[in-house]
């Protein structure tokens, strides 16, 4: 009887372990579901609203408020609230491609980004989210009135948050996002309010204003991933880290003539963090006249960075090359991988 | 001459624009007539008023000389030494250009970065999240860097054309 009692005992536990083993593997497939439907969300959402996008540098904070019309799939009119010397100001985005209608400027910069459709790399990014990141399901938020389910992402090789994502349970909207650094600290802070769900957006709210000039801006091609075709067209022998923090592989990369310098990008990704390495051979440094910079090293070469919002740019001349990192992690991880550049 | 002179005479005449023969008519007409005198110095006031100072240290010759001159000058033959060495200036013309493009050349290429043009940072910034763009969950809608600074416009950008799109991307972590 007693034996009896004991192989009952064992069958009960060895239940309860795989219920929970069930379980979590059940929790983990919803969190990782939920992030797709997220991710397709604003392909298939009209709303209007309200958002409010702070950036926290080291020791300062960048925020920007704005009203937002989106008619999906993909035209989206952006009205600057703040600071003030944004005010007035707007951006529409139709497709690919996005008219910054400047009233300080009197002017429309219009801006084509193919990487904004490209929808094979969007889809191998979001593979590489979910092999470098554990979804994980958080307790329910409330966010403009609206239940949201919440997800942070775990980072598999730091074991760190990363991001939490605040989803709108009926929607699945993405209502609000928390980024974080590597210390802890909130980096980035995204979140709508006033939001409305809507289907009758007219299309004269997304027509480009006629009574100001165009100007062609910066057009940001299709990347190739073909690092190696991309390094070949450079023109020269081409740097690249070998040290990445855990997870980031090379993703993408472009070469475009700036001001008749050939620049070479690369891209390094772990699917929810970047950096990018820019590097030219034609002895162009980086203006930073616009930014408060500060001296640092990168091995024995001087070198000076700057904050703008959460995204730090470190740069460098290295032997006959200049370079570039610009990321959203933090100056110490940005000149730990400056320091590993080598032919 | 006997009708009054026209504004537009007058204006030509004062700025030396005329024929010569036609400088020395309005010069002989400006002599004899009263009304086109006033009228001639009314016009010339402002200039004469902007010429002051030369006017005071040099005088200016009269318009009908001065309109002699520049046809002499106009009709003159050539010398012959202007001749000989302008025979000469084709064949100059190359070597000369040779050693611009030399010093051009070796200029760009060797003297580094005084002669290199410095890209702005807002540029590396703006090209970073534009592909960022394909990320999940990335940030759009931040403080728009082409809203907020002159940014770096398609006149200074050109992309480069990749040759291969095949998918090599090395997936492990160098």
């Amino acid at each position: 009887m007693r034996r009896t009692g004991n192989v009952a005992g064992a069958i009960l536990a060895a239940a309860v372990l795989t219920a929970a083993a069930f379980s979590r593997a059940s929790a983990q497939e919803n969190a990782t579901q939920l992030l797709r439907d997220a991710a397709a969300a604003y392909a298939k959402t009209s709303y209007i609203g309200q958002v409010q996008n702070v950036d926290y540098g080291s020791k300062r904070a960048d925020a920007v408020m704005f009203r937002i019309e989106h008619r999906a799939p993909n035209t989206t009119r952006r009205w600057y609230l703040a600071p003030e010397s944004l005010y007035g100001d707007s951006i529409i985005s139709i497709g690919d491609t996005s008219y910054n209608v400047d009233t300080h400027h009197n002017r429309i910069l219009v801006v084509k980004d193919d990487a904004i459709d490209d929808q094979v790399a969007q889809d191998e990014n979001f593979g590489l989210l979910l092999h470098n990141y554990n979804a994980v399901l958080a307790p329910d938020d409330n966010v403009a009135g609206r239940r949201a389910l919440s997800v942070v992402l775990v980072n598999k090789y730091s074991g760190q948050s990363v991001m939490r994502i605040s989803i709108d349970a009926q929607t699945k909207l993405v209502l609000a996002k928390e980024r974080y650094a590597s210390s802890g600290a909130v980096s980035h802070q995204m979140r709508i309010e006033q939001i409305r769900y809507t289907n009758s957006l007219p299309a004269q709210l997304f027509s480009i204003p006629g009574n100001y000039p165009r100007v062609e801006g910066p057009q940001h091609g299709l990347s190739s991933s073909d690092l190696p075709a991309v390094i070949k067209t450079a023109g020269f022998k081409a740097v690249g880290p070998t040290y990445l923090p855990g997870g980031f592989v090379p993703v993408a990369g472009d070469v475009s003539d700036i001001k008749g310098v050939r620049t070479l990008h690369l891209l390094y990704s772990d699917g929810l963090r970047t950096v990018s390495l820019f590097e030219n051979a034609k002895g162009a440094a980086v203006d930073l006249g616009a930014y408060t910079a500060h001296s640092t090293s990168v091995r024995s070469n001087a070198a000076q960075y700057v904050e703008d919002g959460s995204t730090t740019l470190l740069t460098w001349a290295q032997g006959n090359l200049h370079l570039a990192l610009v990321g959203e992690l933090t100056r110490t991880e940005l000149v730990k991988i400056g320091s590993s550049v080598s032919s | 001459m006997t009708q009054h002179l026209t504004n537009e005479t007058l204006q030509d005449y004062i700025h030396s624009d005329l024929s010569p023969q036609e400088d020395a008519q309005v010069y002989t007409h400006l002599e004899q007539c009263a009304d086109c005198r006033a009228e001639y110095d009314a016009e010339n006031t402002i200039g004469e008023s902007l010429r002051a100072y030369a006017a005071e240290t040099e005088r200016e010759l009269p318009a009908t000389l001065k309109a002699a001159i520049w046809s002499e000058i106009r009709s003159a033959r050539p010398s012959f030494w202007s001749r000989f060495t302008a025979s000469f200036r084709p064949a100059m013309a190359l070597p000369v250009a040779a050693v611009i493009a030399a010093g051009v050349y070796f200029g760009v290429t060797n003297m580094g970065s005084p002669a290199s043009p410095s890209i702005e940072a807002a540029y590396y910034l703006q090209d970073h999240a534009a592909m960022n763009d394909t990320t999940p969950f990335s940030d759009r809608g931040g403080a728009p860097a082409n809203l907020e600074s002159a940014s770096v416009s398609a006149t200074d950008q050109q992309s480069v054309a990749i040759e291969a799109t095949t998918y090599t991307a090395d997936a492990s972590n160098r």
